[in-house]
Parts: structure tokens; sequence; C-alpha cells
């Protein structure tokens, strides 16, 4: 008999919070590139006789987060102590949230192939992070290292884990989740969500469930360094499930590491599960206890979230889904969209400029959307312009370019771009017209004689036209002109080509 | 002017005035400790230079017309698991027999900016753990009353530097009994605060939700005068309340108990008690009612019952994880071994002593899943009940009177071996802590061997002031305690 299978995976995503110091001292996060152990404390080395003291700011950032989730916040919550030995752990036991964290029960929605999927959200917690081991063998690892260093500037940097229930069924749904996850904490500005630079980093936890009714036993799977990696974890580790629970085998209970190089997974030595935790509440710290005008401060705080953008841009101004998905990633970014429409440009030219135009001059300056030069009013003058047909397509990119180069507005954009609407007066153009005309005989020619029906060489020459006027003149004068030209030349007076 | 049998307040008056050099005061103090510390043992580390150093500065001030403050030139003594900046701080143990911190305690620093000056660090159990200053990786301290005793602990290194006369004031902490207990064995006034009314920072952790810094005094004036200093609030111990404390000072100036509640605990008066503390007890008592004062009977039996194996598990189960930072990585003792987990185990195997180990393994097992419920879980239920029971207690009392300690100080090496009967000796004082509450041990006069007998009063959370008002009466009837050996205080 053949036996279907169910994947089924539940992710624990841990964010930096993006606060200016540490969770319970006030050495500063920004420890990216800095000598190791320049950025530390006796609080955050876990010095004999120091106390922490809670970064308030960390609790608002993971509130706002959880809130953005749909979670119900604990007016009570409090934290633990889980207690193991590790160098990289200066008191040997970190401070973190156990029976009471800080947020339970949400959801975020993912997206798979146009189709929406509600993810739940178990639970969102605070904790601190550890520092960083760095072994001294050739290539870094563990194995075969005489010595290890420390670098405690790690120690202490505030981090939300964020909890997913079992909703997961694919390594797909599981990369969606991860990106919607980074997209929403950096959109809320809670985090930089950088994987790279882990303050963005996820354990999975993967079973198969079996048609015949059974359960494979869940693995935890570390060390997936980007989401790529937990994609082809999450691929490898359900094909090795399945062929184990296909042969009649059962999977083992575990802690599995991810070899990137090697494409496999490979159990951690039993030493470094073997941990009894011994959870306590910490003595150190009273309970955080979250009164209700902060919540609706936060909340109030937390703009229309990315997913209700999306659906928004979709309904009411059309827009395909990438496009509203491109455009909603970003607040900056879709918030000056909003801004572009609001100055009573059209949508689809707004969005379009903007996931084009805008986003590469984004890119290019690593700006942010309201730190441009320009607002998103200016913007929205500026294509008003080519819907009344007043500037082309062509001359709005020139014009652009001078507002963003040389921090302009649109009218003085224009006269530095040299563009003048309306500035070529007709008997100007209907010189260069003819000259376009005498010097592409053959196009005319075919023209006149009515052998372009699909009016391919008109639209040539009016691009020519455009280019020797450099759009000066808006496409329905040019091409008006043109017609009445030709026109002349029809008749029976008028000069033959 | 000779400063023999100053207290702090009067020294520092003096030194402000002018009439006394801090220079004079700290040196005098400095040679009585030469000569008495072969025999007692009450100090790990003496900070001579340091405290010359300090107190030159403080004549300075005095000199040139600032206010030195209410400590000028008082010398002072801490135990030394209060951290001094760049003075070693040992907490009586292998494993930091040479870590020298980088920071003062609040307290410390509240101390010398009042113009303490700050002489030694104090002998004590080893990580505040016992119950006699005999678990000290520094040696036993002996009781300045009778050197073949012991002066009680684990502060006892403070409270015999108080009773010998090397100060008028030295700090302890107090933890289940380590401030009360010893106070009582040599004879001098200790009192354990409410739990978040002095701060903690600085102050290396054993449990972190029963540990409290106080003063040791041979007047009441003096535990004021400190407390006065000492307790403030302090932003670096989210534990600290930041609410307002009263003039402690002003209080012992002028004590007033009239009309005030005695709860007498009767089951604590049984046959374990020594029967001269329970003389102790019932003279204390008949004064406080010829003083103005109501007397109840109160029970707590289940402070009486629930007590000592309660603290027995919570206190060994936070000492586990507040000690597990003493691996031989970063600071301390290490024993270098072919591989990491070798280097933990033999770096704790040999930096600790055997009590330490006896309370870490006790504190891991009861936090041990499978444990955690039946051990830990349930003594914080056990907690829960006595604080409840004290509540009770005080909807009937104003303040409770009960025995400090069940026996009067035992001999060095006589308990050594009997971990149990060790314990017993913070039977009454324990309880206290568990609920949060301030307690007080006030010194009763000398038995007829001259052996120091004394009394502890118990008041509500925050009302710390009820004690120094009722010790500063019953120091009416007792007397205060001269100082041992023929002290300089």
């Amino acid at each position: 008999m053949t036996r279907a299978f169910e994947t089924v995976i539940g992710l624990e995503v841990h964010v930096q919070l993006a606060t200016e110091t540490k969770l319970f001292c006030s050495c500063p996060t920004s420890y990216i590139g800095k000598e190791p152990n320049s950025m530390v404390c006796p609080v955050c080395l876990g010095l004999p006789g120091t106390l922490p003291s809670l970064n308030g700011r960390a609790v608002e950032l993971g509130i706002t987060a959880a809130l953005a989730m749909g979670c119900s916040i604990n007016r009570n919550s409090r934290f633990h102590r889980k207690n193991y030995f590790y160098p990289d752990l200066p008191k040997a036991f970190q401070i973190s949230q156990y029976d009471l964290p800080l947020a339970v029960c949400g959801s975020i929605p993912i997206f798979i192939g146009g189709r929406k999927k509600i993810i739940g959200i178990t639970r969102l917690h605070l904790e601190e992070d550890a520092g960083k081991l760095v072994h001294g063998s050739s290539d870094g690892r563990l194995s075969g290292t005489s010595f290890s260093l420390v670098d405690y500037n790690r120690a202490g940097i505030p981090l939300a884990e964020i909890v997913s229930e079992p909703d997961l069924s694919s390594p797909e749904e599981a990369r969606e989740y991860v990106l919607a996850i980074r997209r929403l904490v950096r959109y809320l500005g809670v985090s930089d969500g950088d994987m790279e630079s882990g303050s963005l980093r996820v354990d999975a936890n993967i079973s198969q469930k079996c048609t015949d009714g059974r359960w494979g036993n869940r693995v935890e799977i570390k060390n997936l360094n980007s989401v790529r990696a937990m994609e082809r974890a999450l691929e490898h580790e359900t094909v090795r499930q399945r062929d184990i629970l296909s042969g009649g085998g059962a999977v083992k209970q575990e802690t599995r590491h991810w070899d990137d190089v090697a494409g496999s997974t490979r159990p951690t030595r039993g030493k470094e599960e073997a941990h009894d935790y011994r959870y306590f509440p910490e003595p150190d710290l009273p309970a955080i206890v979250v009164c209700d005008p902060m919540v609706r401060r936060l909340e109030e705080g937390i703009p229309e979230l990315p997913w209700a953008k999306r659906e928004r841009f979709e309904m009411e101004w059309g827009l395909d889904p990438m496009d509203s998905t491109a455009l909603s990633e970003r607040l900056d970014v879709a918030e000056f969209l909003e801004g572009v429409v609001a100055a009573g440009a059209d949508s689809g030219i707004s969005a379009n400029w903007v996931r084009t135009d805008i986003m590469r001059i984004l890119k290019e300056t690593g700006l942010k959307a309201d730190e441009l030069p320009f607002t998103p009013e200016a913007l929205g003058d500026l294509l008003v312009k080519i819907s009344k047909g007043v500037l082309s397509n062509t001359a709005a990119k020139d014009v652009l370019e001078q507002m963003y180069r040389k921090g302009l507005d649109v009218a003085a954009a224009m006269n530095a771009a040299g563009v003048d609407p309306g500035g070529i007066s007709e008997g100007t153009l209907e010189g260069v017209i003819r000259k376009v005309l005498e010097a592409n005989p053959v196009e005319a020619g075919l023209i006149l004689s009515g052998e372009d029906p699909s009016g391919k060489k008109k639209k040539f020459l009016q691009g020519l036209v455009m280019r020797e006027i450099r759009g000066q003149s808006p496409v329905q004068d040019v091409a008006s002109m043109m017609d009445k030209v030709m026109g002349e030349m029809k008749k029976p007076n008028g000069s033959s080509v | 002017m000779k400063f023999d049998g100053l207290d702090a307040s009067q020294t520092a008056s003096a030194v402000a005035k002018g009439e006394l050099s801090a220079v004079d005061v700290v040196t005098a103090s400095l040679q009585r400790i030469k000569r008495l510390e072969p025999q007692l043992n009450a100090l790990i580390t003496v900070m001579e230079h340091e405290a010359l150093e300090r107190a030159a500065l403080v004549d300075l001030k005095v000199a040139s017309g600032g206010d030195p403050g209410p400590l000028a030139g008082v010398p002072v003594i801490v135990k030394d698991n209060m951290c001094t900046h760049g003075v070693r701080t040992s907490c009586g143990s292998r494993m930091l027999e040479k870590w020298v911190p980088p920071y003062d305690a609040s307290v410390v620093g509240y101390l010398q900016c009042a113009g303490a000056v700050i002489i030694g660090k104090s002998n004590m159990d080893e990580f505040a753990m016992g119950s006699s200053t005999e678990h000290s990786a520094f040696g036993p301290t002996s009781n300045p009353i009778d050197t073949s005793r012991v002066p009680g602990g684990s502060s006892g290194g403070s409270a015999a530097s108080v009773a010998a006369g090397y100060v008028p004031l030295a700090l302890g902490s107090d933890t289940g009994g380590s401030i009360r207990q010893p106070a009582a064995f040599c004879g001098v006034h200790g009192l354990k605060p409410t739990y978040g009314l002095v701060s903690r920072w600085g102050l290396v952790a054993f449990a972190s939700s029963l540990d409290q810094i106080g003063p040791f005094a041979r007047s009441v004036a003096d535990i004021a005068l400190a407390m006065d200093v000492i307790a403030v609030p302090d932003p670096r111990d989210p534990t600290c309340s930041r609410g307002e404390r009263p003039s402690f000072r002003n209080l012992a100036e002028s004590p007033d108990l009239k009309g005030m509640r005695i709860g007498v605990v009767r089951e604590f008066l049984g046959d374990s008690l020594h029967p001269d503390l329970r003389q102790a007890i019932s003279e204390a008592e008949s004064f406080l009612a010829s003083s103005g004062c109501g007397i109840v009977d109160i029970s707590l039996a289940d402070s009486a019952s629930f007590g000592l194996p309660c603290y027995y598990i919570i206190a060994p189960a936070e000492a586990s994880s507040n000690l597990a930072r003493f691996d031989g990585v970063r600071y301390g003792h290490r024993e270098d071994a072919e591989n990491l987990v070798c280097q933990y185990t033999r770096t704790r195997a040999t930096g600790f002593g055997e009590e330490v180990k006896r309370r870490i393994l006790t504190g891991t097992f009861a936090l041990s899943s499978g444990y955690y419920d039946a051990y830990y879980l349930t003594a914080l239920k056990a907690r829960k009940k006595i604080s409840d029971e004290f509540e009770r207690a005080f909807s009937s009392a104003d303040i409770i009177l009960m025995p400090a300690t069940p026996s009067l100080p035992f001999r060095k090496g006589e308990l050594m071996d009997d971990p149990i009967s060790m314990y017993m000796s913070d039977v009454f004082t324990l309880p206290v802590n568990l609920a949060g509450l301030p307690g007080m041990t006030v010194y009763a006069g000398l038995n007829a061997e001259g052996l120091p007998l004394s009394v502890q009063i118990v008041a509500p959370r925050w009302e710390d002031s009820r004690l120094i008002n009722c010790a500063a009466v019953l120091e009416q009837h007792f007397g205060r305690p001269s100082s041992a050996m023929g002290g300089v205080y």
C-alpha cells in the first residue's frame, strides 16, 4: 500500500529588536564590525553583584510586533532564568520568558501562489542574546580547535522570539512565513530583520503525518543561516523522515544540525541537547506590568499593515499582485505611493513610477522614501502633467532626475532639464516635422500611400520628432501636427515628396 | 580629644567640627585591628592605604569648610560580598580569592558620600552560606566575647568587628539571619531591613529574593544613622523601592511606643530555646509593657513548621543559579583542563567549599525537571503561607517580639559536622526573610557567664522605623553593649 504524508512545520523566529541599548544595561547594540568585547559592561558580562534593569523600549517594540500580529498582550508577564553552562553565556543563565510571555495567540497571513493562508502565532517573548564563540582552529570550527575566544558584544542584545503554530505544511510556506515576519518587523521598525548579520534567526520544527494515522516524531533543525538554507534543510528533512517512515522505521525526536555544504542534517551531539534548563522566575526583575493606556498608545502608532495595504492597492487601484506586494513591503515606499496618488496622479502610473524609478533611486542612495529630496506631492504633480499630455514620459523622467540629483522642485527641475512644456511653438514643431519627414522619405511615402495600417511607421517618425524636440510637446500635439503636415503633402497643390 | 566610647554619630560630629581628625580616628582603628586580628581574624582585607587616603580627604574637606557628611571620618567595615572598586572582593571563597571588582556596591558609594571611611572587608561564611563564619576560605573568625566561640554568621566578621571595637559601624548581608544571628552571638545590634529598602547593586548574590544589606552597631542611634545613609532608592536595583524613607535618626532620638501592640510568639518560647534567651524575651516584654505597650499573644505556626524546609529549598535553588557564573571562563579561580567540561568541573570542585557545594547540589536538584513541582513550587506555596501568616499576625500586633536565635554562641567546630543543627540556628530569623519583613536583633545584656543575650523584633514591610523606635526603647532598659576586649569604640 502506498502511503501519503503531510509535512507539519512550526518555526521559532528570533528577531533582534531595534533598540539603542541592550536589554538589561546601557551598552550600545551597534556591535557589528566593532572590536570584540568593546561594547560590554559589568552587567552584560554578568560580573558578581550586578543586576539587570529592563529596557522599556524593548518591551514597546515587542508589544508593537505582537499587536501587529493580533496577539493578546499579557498585562502581567515575567522573566525566567534558563540555566545552562556555556562560555558564551556570561551568567550561566539566559534571562528569558517562560510561562508568562509578553504576548500570545496571534496570526499572520502568508500568500502562496495568490492563495492566502493564515499562520497562527503561539507566542512572542523577550530574551537576551548570548555572546559569540570564535574557535581557534584554522577553519573557525569547533572540531579540532585547541582554544576558543569569546566576544560578549552580542551578550544582552534584546531579542523577540516569535513561535508559530505548526501550521506550515511545506518548505515553501515556511519561506513565505519567514519573509512575512521579516517584512513585518522591518515595516514596523521593530528590527532590521537582516538574516545575514544574525538579527533574524530561525529554528525549525518538522514532523510528518502519515495517512495511515501514524505521526512521526518532531525534529528540531538548527544552524539555518538563510531563508534558502532553511528551505533546503526542510526539503532534505522531509525526504529523510518520509523515507524512514515508509520503511517502517520511527523518526527519532532530536535536534539536528543543518550542514549547508553537505546539504544534509545530522544529529547534534547528545551532550549538547541533554539540557535540563531548570527554569525558575528571575528574582532580580519585577513582573512586567503592561497597562491599557500603554497598549492603546502603541496600537495607535501601528500603521496600516502590509497585507492590508496590499489588499487595498488591489481592490481600490486594481494593481496586480506583483505590484501590490512589492509596493506594500516597505512602509516608507507604500506611504510615498499613497502621497503621489493623493496628489491627483493616476494610481496605475504612480505605481509604475514608484516601483521602477523611485525604487531604483532608493536602492542607489540607500535612502528611505521620506528622506528623498522631493515630496510625493511633487512627483504627483509631475505625473499629472503626463496624464494631461503636458509632458511626455521621457521628459518627465529627465525632470525627475533633476529633482532627485539637485533637489529642485518641479518647475526648477523642468528648467534645469531644459524641458519647457508648450515652449515649442507650432511653427517650430512644424519645421521639425518637415525636417524629419524629409530625412525619412521611405517611411513617409509608405504612410502617405496608405501602406502603414498598423501605424508603426507613424509611431517611429513621431518618436524621432519627440527626440528632436526633447519631449517638450505632448505626444498628442506632435501626432496632430504630423497629420496636418502630411495632409498638406497629399493635397494636389502641395509639394510631393 | 579621645574617642574611646564614642559612637559613630559622636565621632562624625567631632570630625566635622575639627575636634578630631579623621586620619587619627582611622589610624587608631587600624592599630586596634593590627593588635587583635591575630586572635579574631574578623577581616579578609584591611584597606589601610585607601582608608588613610580617604580620611585625609575628609580632613581636607573639613579644613576647607565643606560639609563632610553625616558619617565624616567614621571608620566602617563592610562584608566581603560587597563590591569595592579596586579592592579584592572575595566572598570568603577561593573562587574569588583574587577578584577585584571594577565598581563599588551602591551602599559603598553611599557610605563614602556620607564621609565614612571604609577600612576593611570582613570575613564571612563562603558566599554567605553558613551561621558561624567557619565556612570561610580565609579561616574562621572568633567571637570577641569568648574567642573559643563562633561569632555567628554569615556576617560574623562584621559583627565581631563592631563587638571588638574595630569600628562603630559595619555592614552585613542577611539572607536567612546572617545579620541578626551574628549580632546576637556577638552582643551588638543588627538590622535586616525590609526587602527592597536597601539597594543590592554590587552585593554578590546568594539568594536574590531574600538577600538584604543592613547595619551592625553598638547603639540604636548608629543603626538609624547608617540606615539614613544606605536606605535610599537606587535605579540600579529594580527590586529596590522608589518610595520615600523616613528619617530613622529622628526616631532613634525620641522613641515613643505608647499604644503599640507587641505580639509575643509563644510557640517560639518552648524548650528548644535557651532559658537565658527566654528570660531576655520576658524581660523585654515587661519593660515594653511598662513603657506603654500592649502585649498580645500571636501564633506563627506555619513559620515554625515550614520556615526551615521552605528556606532550604528556595535559597539553595536561587544560589545554584547565582553561583553558576563562577565557571573560570571570565574571572576568578580557574583550573585548566583538557576540555571545557573538565575545566568547569575542576574549577568548581576546587574553587567552592563543602557547604557551598552542598547548597548548589540541593538547589540544582530542587529545580530539576521532575522535581521542580514537588520542591521549588511547593516551597513557593509555603513561602506564601508564611507571608500570609505574618500579615494576619500584624492585624493584632504592631511589632512582633521573638528570639533571634535558639542558642547562645556555640563553640568553634561544635556544629561543623552537623549541618542540620547549624541550619537550626536560623530557625527564628529565616521566616522574616521569606516574608520580606524588617527584623532586628537588639542587645539584651549578658548572662551570668558573660555571654550576650538578645531579642528579635519584627515589623510589617516598610515599617523599619518601628523597629528603630522599639529598639531605642529597649536600649533604655538593656543598655548599650560595650566593646569587648577593651575596645577603641
